[in-house]
C-alpha cells in the first residue's frame, strides 16, 4: 500500500488504496480533500493563513488562501467530481500561550482562514479537529475516506 | 533573505564560529548548573540548513521533545529554540535532583524551563559580547509535543516562510550519559548582514 508523507508546507494527493500522513502539526493545519466513490483524496499541511505578505512561493501549499485551490485543483485532475468532495480539517493549536507576542494566535488564525477558502470554493467541511495546546498526527485512508487523528498521550480516534 | 549559496564560505565560518563560542558559553553554564558533575560538550554541529532538513535534527517531525522557546529583542530581534527529546530530558532533570526521575511533572518541567533560560542568555551573552549587539532575551515558554508542532509552532508564530536558518547541535555528555539538545536560533531577516558588518567590516548588502 502506498503511503505518502506530506511535510510542512507541502500538498499531495493520492488515488485507490493508499494513506496519506503528515506529522507533528502544531499551529498548522492539515486540510483533506476527499472523493470516496472515486477514492481521491488529497492533504496539505497549511502553513500559515495568507500568502499576500510573504515572498511567492512554488510551494502553494503553505499558505491556506493558495493552498485549497490548489488543492482542488489536485484531486479534481486525478479524478475526484468537485460534487462529491468533503473536506476534514485538524490543527491550529496554540502550543506557546505563555510565550512572548503569543496574542498573535497563529493556528486559531490558520484554522479561521482554511474554513473560508474552503466555502469560497463550496466544499463542505464535514469534520474538524482543531486548536487546543497540543499538536496533532493526521492519517487520510484514501479508499473509504476516514480520517484518523491523534495527539501525544491520547488515542487515535476517527474525525 | 537570501539563501544559503547566497552566503560565501568566510560568511559560513564565521556564523560557525559564533555558533561555537554561543554554544560553549551555555556548555559552560549548564555545567555549573549541574554542580560537580562533568560535562563535556560533544563537537557541536553548527549548520545553515533548509526548514524541511531541520526536522531530521531533532530526529523527525514525530520525535516527542520538550523544546523551550525564548524570543531575542534588543538591537537584534529573533527566536530561539532549546529542544530536547523527551529522554534526554528525563536524564537532565534526573541529574539536577540527583534521582532517577521517570515522568514530566510540574517541578520538572519548571526546571527545565530554568535550565532552557539560562542556556538561552549565556548563548545570547556570547554574541553580544562578540558583536557589541545589546540582545535580551525574553521569558520562556515551554511545550512538550511532537517536534514538527513545537517546530512549526516557532516558525509558524516568527512568519519564517523561507529556507535558510543557523542551527547549532550541541551534544551534552554528563557522567556517561549522552544527552542531546538542540539550540535554534532564528534572527531578523537583516541579523546577518550586520553581524558581518559588525565582524567583517563589510557593508550591509555587500
Amino acid at each position: 500500500m502506498t503511503e505518502l508523507f506530506v511535510n510542512m508546507g507541502e500538498l499531495k494527493v493520492l488515488e485507490g488504496n493508499g494513506r496519506l500522513i503528515t506529522v507533528g502539526l502544531g499551529s498548522c493545519v492539515g486540510v483533506a480533500l476527499l472523493d470516496v466513490q472515486n477514492k481521491v483524496a488529497g492533504l496539505a499541511h497549511v502553513f500559515l493563513a495568507n500568502s499576500g505578505n510573504h515572498k511567492p512561493s512554488d510551494q502553494p501549499g503553505k499558505f491556506a488562501d493558495t493552498a485549497i485551490p490548489a488543492l482542488l485543483d489536485s484531486v479534481l485532475k486525478k479524478g475526484a467530481r468537485r460534487y462529491q468532495l468533503k473536506a476534514k480539517i485538524a490543527g491550529g493549536a496554540h502550543l506557546f500561550p505563555t510565550a512572548a507576542g503569543a496574542s498573535l494566535n497563529v493556528g486559531k488564525q490558520n484554522v479561521e482562514a482554511v474554513r473560508r477558502h474552503l466555502r469560497e470554493v463550496g466544499v463542505p467541511l464535514v469534520a474538524e479537529d482543531v486548536e487546543g495546546s497540543y499538536g496533532r498526527k493526521l492519517v487520510v485512508n484514501v479508499d473509504d475516506g476516514t480520517v484518523i487523528v491523534q495527539a501525544i498521550g491520547q488515542s487515535a480516534r476517527e474525525l | 533573505m537570501r539563501s544559503r549559496d547566497e552566503l560565501t564560505p568566510m560568511q559560513q565560518d564565521l556564523l560557525r564560529e559564533l555558533g561555537n563560542i554561543g554554544a560553549g558559553n551555555a556548555t559552560s553554564a549548564l555545567s555549573t548548573l549541574l554542580g560537580d558533575k562533568r560535562l563535556d560538550m560533544v563537537v557541536p554541529e553548527v549548520v545553515v540548513c533548509s526548514l524541511p532538513d531541520t526536522m531530521g535534527l531533532v530526529g523527525g517531525p514525530e520525535m516527542v521533545v520538550v523544546g523551550i522557546y525564548i524570543t531575542m529583542s534588543g538591537d537584534a530581534d529573533g527566536h530561539i529554540a532549546f529542544m530536547l527529546p523527551k529522554d534526554s530530558a528525563l536524564s537532565l532533570v534526573g541529574i539536577l535532583v540527583g534521582m532517577p526521575v521517570e515522568e514530566l511533572d510540574e517541578m520538572a518541567l519548571s526546571a527545565l524551563q530554568e535550565v532552557g533560560n539560562i542556556v538561552v542568555a549565556s548563548y545570547l551573552n556570547a554574541l553580544s559580547d562578540m558583536t557589541g549587539l545589546k540582545l535580551v532575551p525574553s521569558v520562556p515558554a515551554l511545550a512538550v509535543d511532537m517536534a514538527g508542532a513545537v517546530w512549526g509552532a516557532i516558525l509558524a508564530g516568527a512568519q519564517i516562510t523561507e529556507d535558510f536558518i543557523t542551527v547549532i547541535k550541541a551534544a551534552f555528555q554528563v557522567d556517561g550519559t549522552s544527552l542531546d539538545a538542540l539550540i535554534m536560533m532564528i534572527p531578523e531577516a537583516d541579523y546577518f548582514e550586520r553581524i558581518f558588518s559588525i565582524l567583517l567590516g563589510t557593508e550591509a548588502g555587500e
